[in-house]
């Protein structure tokens, strides 16, 4: 008995003094030493870190196999079994390059990402607010990036030879159906929403994601803000009106009132006008958004927004003016809920309805157009690994639209469902796939579609990537003509992207190529030139039509260079021709540049305490149609040139937050023409010219609740 | 007999148990040491790593974890990485506060380090991030001092968020200096509780002085 104690007593004491060495080094797979490695025998205290010259040595007392985990900040976790037995253990370790936000490869063909977090992101919501000439416009602001043109009196985002309406604006992944102000006769309204209740954008000029659809080029996919940090107040003063909002923040939700009223006939008295304002604009709009967590991975947003406009002016030529007139009645609302199910399921689901009224005159006749959207739609994620996931979703959609002119009335009712499906799959660390379907059935119309998608990206070099995309696209034709026939079918794109996207923390360079192929567009008889806005009687309607839109874009971004600026660069080359419409022939439409340049710089100034930014515009001579020439839109108006100048000087006014802005467009007053309006006979013309030559814009803006709020 | 066996058995496990709570006790300690005698941002990565291998062992306790963060925000503080390991870093830091913020909900100490870490992660890219996580780190500072108005360290916190805003934002020193007096003053009274976080007094003296 006491033998087989003290035996018990001396196997202690030698294992409590069987220590072990261990040494080695830790070099990447380059062959660099890594310092500050940790080497740590898990579960236990003992361990090192590794020295200037990736060197490491420690001893420990345990005993056995045990797991040796090595990590470094920038590197991949790694570990082996070692063998614990008194010997000494060498070891020669290497550790992986971490994957991360800068490096990691992502599906960048047709994307561009804007917003304050996101990887690639090329604008933040601060850029929209501070481009110069786009007055926190984020449609304006997107127009300065490569493959889209400018807008030339007509709305929308004109995106590689598409014209407007090919364009679909998407809020929290929910449709927007009239995401501008009413049309008026050759110009174009600002967005309806303010840049600053989203946190990030993606604008993708083609080849998007199945989860998109009714969209022939090009999806602008807004991301609204999670909840707010704090309770503020905020209220501008503009040479336009004023605009005033508050959010309340409660313990797990937030509520936020926001109104404006814009008038501007001050700021037309001041500034000379091309157009014949008979009562000049009139904007009321009112808001409101709230937000609730009510769990750590939960969010429920919702969002409404009433909007109301009035207008009339004289348009046409200067000898026989037609007076016009145009109030607009808007209500729009969302409601979205986020949520993990586990940690490998997520949940989003959203319902939208929007309803737009239209009344005016044309001269003695009177017109309305009304539309309701009806939206519901959910998506399911299941994460295969951190990485790599599966999507699937549906979304249905009811929709009417009622047109009248005078006593004549006509509209029609459409229900709409999708379904898709689409999977990211990571290959290691330098592949990505997407290859998803997306169908629709499309009840007015009884046609089903379905559309394959698919995009490959591949890493070149530790900062490049190359990427291709391919897709399918369908879109429903526009409602005017929808309410006329029935017998139509979607138009229809494909897309061919080729990109190569190089990225650090400071700059941003992209080349993008590609070709998109037009089919089923809707044609129809008319006699004469169809203008954006109107109401007409088409005849023969049908699916006849076709085109192709080619070309590259390039983008530059650069924010190292100049202490305290930033500028960017692209340039668009576009080469297209359609035959939409009425158009006889293929031709290239006046909605489409070969040539677009947007230069933006912008730079702090510590010591005025002011922002400077300024923004060049190119783009080379639109199409006209001329009654007078034998050739379809075969005559084209000089280059556009623009120049716009912002200055924002930060302060405090009454111990609060300011900021002063002044803004000017066209500062040496280029004489832009859009194009011609001729007289049915051809034998006068009217120049389509910009709603001012240079306008002017100044503003006040004060937030409250930095020093107010908890004390 | 019985008995005694049982009253030797309690004595073993509780003596095991004692030794077990003792030598976390002593790890943590000679961190502590290591902190203290820190200079440069290695020393700080070596001391982080060594609170790491602690956290490693002890899942359920905080304080490693809360160390772990803490020191590595110092290296990225004082070092000169290039942005893009900056931000790795404070990641890194930030990844392990939340695991403390899971082993002890709602501690003022681990919201005041939330704060600074968020506040430097912004200062890696001012521009982009300034708009949304300066006032994030102050939310984080508003609410270190709700959960314990005593802790020095919130209104270092918010005092020092203050001081390097700059004053058109909404910071300024002019702001800062009330928030860092009565930093300073909760410093006098401040008792540290065993392991608990006890830096930061002479950086509130500091930046008090600057505010001057």
């Amino acid at each position: 008995m006491k033998a087989v104690f003290t035996f018990l007593i001396l196997i202690s004491g030698i294992a409590l003094h069987a220590q072990t060495r261990i040494s080695g080094t830790i070099k990447n797979y380059n062959g660099e030493i890594i310092s500050g490695a940790n080497v740590v025998l898990v579960n236990t205290y003992d361990g090192t870190s590794t020295d200037s010259l990736g060197r490491f040595k420690f001893t420990t007392s345990e005993t056995g196999k045990q797991l040796l985990r090595f990590t470094a900040v920038g590197f991949k976790t790694d570990s082996i079994w070692i063998n614990l037995e008194g010997k000494e253990i060498v070891l020669a370790l290497q550790l992986k390059q971490a994957i991360n936000e800068l490096n990691v490869i992502t599906i960048s063909a047709g994307t561009l990402e804007t917003g304050d977090s996101k990887k690639g992101s090329v604008l933040s919501s601060l850029d929209i607010a501070t481009t110069a000439g786009a007055v926190a416009d984020i449609v304006a602001a997107l127009q300065t990036l490569p493959g889209t043109a400018q807008a030339f009196g007509e709305n929308g985002l004109f995106v590689r030879g598409g014209s407007g309406a090919e364009t679909q604006t998407y809020f929290d992944g929910l449709l927007v159906k009239n995401p501008f102000g009413s049309q008026l006769p050759d110009m174009n309204s600002r967005s309806r929403f303010s840049p600053f209740i989203f946190k990030g954008t993606t604008f993708s000029s083609g080849g998007y994601s199945t989860q998109y659809g009714q969209a022939l080029s090009s999806a602008l996919l807004m991301e609204s803000k999670d909840l707010p940090e704090k309770t503020t107040t905020e209220f501008s003063i503009l040479s336009v009106g004023l605009s005033a909002a508050h959010t309340q923040k409660m313990k797990n939700s937030s509520l936020a009132i926001g109104g404006n009223y814009y008038n501007l006939k001050p700021n037309y008295a001041v500034i000379k006008q091309n157009v014949n304002w008979q009562k000049e604009p009139v904007d009321i709009q009112g808001s409101l958004q709230y937000k609730w967590k009510p769990s750590k991975s939960g969010i429920l947003k919702v969002y409404g927004q009433y909007n109301n406009t009035q207008v009339a002016l004289l348009t046409g030529s200067d000898t026989n003016p037609t007076h016009v007139t145009n109030t607009n009645n808007t209500y729009y609302a969302n409601a979205t809920y986020l949520d993990y199910l586990s940690s490998t399921w997520k949940i989003q689901g959203g319902v939208s309805y929007s309803n737009a009224k239209e009344n005016g005159t044309v001269s003695i006749n009177n017109y309305y157009r009304h539309s309701n959207l009806l939206q519901g739609r959910f998506t399911l994620s299941h994460y295969l690994n951190k990485r790599s996931l599966l999507r699937m979703g549906g979304e249905a959609y009811h929709s009417n639209r009622l047109e009248g002119w005078n006593n004549l009335s006509r509209g029609f009712g459409d229900n709409l469902q999708a379904g898709f499906a689409e999977g990211e799959f990571y290959f290691g660390d330098a592949v990505v796939a997407r290859i998803g379907l997306r169908s629709e059935h499309t009840s007015y119309i009884n046609n089903w579609n379905i559309a394959p998608r698919a995009s490959l990206a591949f890493k070149a070099g530790k900062r490049g990537q190359l990427s291709l995309a391919y897709g399918t696209f369908y879109q429903n034709p526009d409602d005017s003509y929808l309410t006329q026939s029935k017998n139509l079918s979607p138009e229809k794109a494909d897309h061919y992207i080729l990109n190569y996207q190089y990225l650090n923390d400071k700059i941003t360079f992209r080349v993008e190529t590609y070709y998109k192929k037009y089919s089923q567009l809707t044609k129809y008889d008319f006699m004469g030139y169809v203008s954006s806005f109107g109401v007409y009687n088409y005849q023969n309607l049908n699916n006849g039509g076709s085109g192709y839109a080619r070309g590259f874009d390039v983008f530059f971004r650069d924010k190292k260079t100049i202490p305290a600026g930033d500028y960017w660069i692209s340039y668009s080359f576009l080469d297209t021709k359609r035959d939409f419409r009425n158009y006889p022939v293929q031709a290239t439409p006046p909605f489409a540049a070969k040539h677009t340049l947007n230069i933006v710089y912008k730079q702090y100034i510590p010591y005025i305490k002011s922002e400077i930014g300024t923004t060049y515009s190119f783009s080379s001579g639109r199409t006209y149609y001329n009654p007078n020439n034998t050739g379809f839109l075969a005559d084209k108006t000089k280059n556009f040139n623009n120049l716009s100048l912002n200055v924002s000087y930060i302060t405090r006014v009454f111990k609060q937050f300011a900021v002063v802005y002044a803004s000017a467009t066209n500062l040496p007053g280029f004489k832009n023409v859009y194009g011609y309006n001729y007289s049915p006979n051809g034998e006068n013309r009217t120049a389509i010219l910009p709603a001012a030559k240079r306008n002017i814009f100044l503003g006040l803006l004060v937030t409250i609740g930095d020093d107010t709020f908890n004390h | 007999m019985k008995t005694i066996q049982f009253i030797a058995i309690l004595f073993l496990i509780s003596f095991t148990s004692f030794a077990q709570a003792d030598k976390f006790t002593t790890a943590m300690q000679k961190g502590l040491v290591m902190i203290d005698s820190a200079k440069t941002p290695d020393d700080y990565t070596a001391a982080g790593n060594y609170f790491e291998r602690i956290a490693t062992a002890e899942p359920k306790q905080w304080l490693p974890q809360y160390y772990v963060a803490f020191n590595n925000l110092c290296a990225a503080l004082l070092g000169k990485q290039d942005a893009e390991t900056k931000d790795a870093i404070y990641d890194k830091a930030m990844q392990y506060v939340e695991k403390a913020d899971a082993l002890i909900p709602n501690n003022s100490e681990v919201y005041a380090l939330k704060s600074y870490i968020t506040f430097m992660k912004m200062a890696v890219a001012p521009q982009a991030r300034a708009m949304s996580m300066i006032p994030k780190a102050t939310a984080f500072a508003e609410k270190a001092i709700s959960l314990n108005p005593e802790n020095p360290r919130a209104y270092l916190m918010k005092g020092q968020n203050l001081f390097y805003t700059p004053e058109m934002f909404g910071g300024g020193k002019d702001k800062a200096k009330p928030v860092l007096t009565t930093a300073v003053a909760k410093f006098e009274n401040f008792k540290a509780i065993g392991l608990e976080p006890n830096w930061g007094k002479n950086r509130a003296k500091t930046l008090l002085q600057q505010s001057n």
